[in-house]
């Protein structure tokens, strides 16, 4: 059983990598980077989001915080790897602040604090004119070549993945595991729920940050709407739920329907985008609640 | 700076009346719903919209809307609630809230198709009141009346008519309740058909005080949220009260620093209360 998902994601992972090698320029270029960059965001978030079933509705908070220290970096005079590293370490640190604040909350109370924070980074990087560009953004001048970018962006993936899969092989994963059935249980015998909360948490914020930095190095330029995006949230947390196969495998098939799905609706539906996103999660979120053992009991 | 109080007094009014429909399908239902602020956003979006037709006052629309509102809150609750009825706490607040902003999304964009981008305004002029040396706008305190009216008489609903009570007796416990013949899903959808009569009302109030954006839903959804955690979850009261400090917090915010700062503190408000409020934190 674990094997035909572990050749499927490996697969998916090396077309990724030796598309991302054979296309860098053109459409088909940004295709391939937003397919790995989407993939990066829905495998960190399946981390938490699977292990404990908490709903964030921003994650791409860290994604905007790496692109953003990035921009700032490079803007100082910085070259690539030390502006990287930089923006890296300084983005890691912030989210670790946002993770100890975050981490405690219960469910439905998770999702709403991650929104305010969503919208209070998109705020604060409006505001900060001087040093963010203010709503236009910032840009930067090509640090490294587009074909160099999609190379470290499906490394990074690659990492994304093997740390996906070495966590629930682990034993914080089998605790997450037991938390996710019974919190108060898992307490009770001894696993340290708290803790294992932020290293999920931590797992999952590190890999949207450097995905950040990779975004704006190909891109040359963000603003607070596409940084701090909730749609970016929202497809990560879509890909991640939408396959109902557990294992890196979900998020990954989860990538690419709905990275699929969301170039055809901005060609064909353009201005419909959130509705058809929309209609997708509805969509899961019945799936999730139909009782289907039950509907078999029924039909025999 | 009173004149400040009193347009935060007029602006916490409204979130209160939000806030007050988002208690409501929280403690029946345990629903976070974040289609709540879209379905103000409608309420003002079709009060806009009567305008063409007939220039209806702000209350005869209300009067008017409520069988309108109660079947939109009836058909949502076949989506975002009832499905997920028979799953675990945890399981069926995380579907509710993911079918919720399924909800808010497609909504979003279908204000945008049928309204466009421009604010949604129904500003009507109406008589300043001159009071101790004050200029209170006359039509919004008709519209702090009315919002008075419409949580007390809520109030009086759950406490004093038979459906209120079996909505209560749901809230406390399903079990019981449905041994002592309540139906839960006719009562759960009644509880989601008035909070959604609240959040349209709360809409129509708005966009006759401010400019609405057709994409502002989630917003509101996320300041009534903040309202209901920091005045209790399930009540009534609590809400009522937190709007109003909520409504001064923005004012004195708007008066002292810029639009953008308003929302930061507002935010940070909110997530500093999450984070360090007990009722957030797993018990």
């Amino acid at each position: 059983m674990r094997s035909w998902k572990t050749t499927f994601s490996l697969a998916i992972l090396s077309a990724l990598t030796l598309s991302a090698a054979a296309f860098s320029e053109g459409y088909v270029g940004i295709f391939i980077f937003s397919l790995i960059i989407n993939g990066v965001m829905a495998v960190s978030y399946d981390i938490p989001g699977r292990s404990i079933d908490l709903i964030s509705l921003g994650h791409a908070v860290f994604f905007g915080l790496g692109a953003y220290f990035f921009g700032i970096a490079v803007s100082m005079g910085f070259s690539f790897f030390p502006a990287s590293i930089l923006s890296v370490l300084l983005s890691t640190a912030t989210a670790g602040m946002i993770v100890l604040l975050t981490a405690g909350l219960s469910h439905g109370y998770y999702s709403l604090a991650t929104l305010g924070i969503l919208i209070i980074f998109q705020r604060l990087f409006e505001t900060l004119e001087g040093v963010t560009g203010g709503s236009a953004g910032i840009y930067i001048p090509e640090p490294i070549s587009k074909f160099q970018c999609a190379l470290l962006a499906a490394l990074l993936l690659l990492a994304t993945a093997g740390c996906h899969a070495l966590f629930f092989r682990s034993r914080w994963g089998l605790y997450s595991k037991e938390a996710k059935a019974d919190e108060d249980a898992a307490e009770a015998i001894g696993i340290p729920t708290r803790k294992l909360k932020v290293l999920c948490l931590m797992a999952g914020a590190i890999f949207p940050c450097m995905a950040g930095v990779l975004y704006l190095a190909r891109n040359s330029h963000i603003n607070p709407t596409s940084g701090f995006s909730l749609t970016l949230s929202i497809t990560a947390l879509l890909a991640s739920r939408i396959v109902p196969i557990e294992g890196v495998l979900g998020p990954l098939s989860g990538v690419l329907l709905i990275t699929a799905a969301e170039e055809f609706i901005w060609t064909k539906f353009d201005g419909f985008n959130h509705a058809w996103f929309g209609l997708i999660l509805l969509g899961a979120a019945i799936c999730q609640g139909i009782d289907f053992r039950n509907l078999k009991k029924r039909i025999h | 700076m009173i004149q400040v109080l009193i347009s935060g007094l007029f602006l916490g009014g409204v979130y209160a009346l939000l806030a007050v429909g988002l208690s409501l399908a929280f403690g029946i239902m345990g629903v976070l719903n974040l289609a709540h602020g879209s379905l103000a956003v409608l309420g003002a979006i079709l009060y806009k919209k009567s305008l063409v037709l007939y220039p209806f006052s702000p209350w005869t629309f209300c009067v008017l809307a409520t069988p309108v509102f109660l079947a939109i809150g009836c058909l949502l609750h076949l989506f975002i609630a009832a499905p997920f009825r028979n799953l675990p706490p945890p399981a069926g607040v995380v579907a509710s809230l993911i079918a919720s902003l399924g909800i808010a999304l497609i909504l979003e964009d279908l204000f945008v198709w049928w309204q466009g981008w421009e604010p949604i305004s129904t500003y009507i002029t109406f008589p300043t009141v001159h009071l101790l040396g004050l200029k209170i706008p006359g039509m919004r305190a008709v519209l702090l009346g009315m919002t008075a009216v419409a949580i007390s008489l809520c109030t009086l609903f759950m406490k004093k008519t038979d459906p209120g009570r079996s909505m209560r007796a749901l809230a406390q416990d399903p079990e019981t309740a449905s041994l002592y013949g309540i139906r839960p899903g006719f009562t759960a959808m009644s509880a989601m058909g008035l909070a959604t009569i609240l959040a349209g009302l709360a809409g129509v109030f708005y966009s006759v005080l401010y400019p609405l954006s057709p994409r502002e839903g989630l917003d509101l959804t996320l300041k009534a949220l903040f309202i209901v955690v920091a005045g209790g979850m399930g009540n009534l009261r609590g809400p009522a009260v937190a709007g109003l400090v909520l409504g001064f917090v923005e004012s004195f915010a708007g008066f002292l620093f810029t639009y953008t700062s308003t929302d930061i503190i507002v935010y940070s408000l909110l997530v500093s209360y999450l984070a360090f409020k007990r009722s957030g934190r797993r018990q």
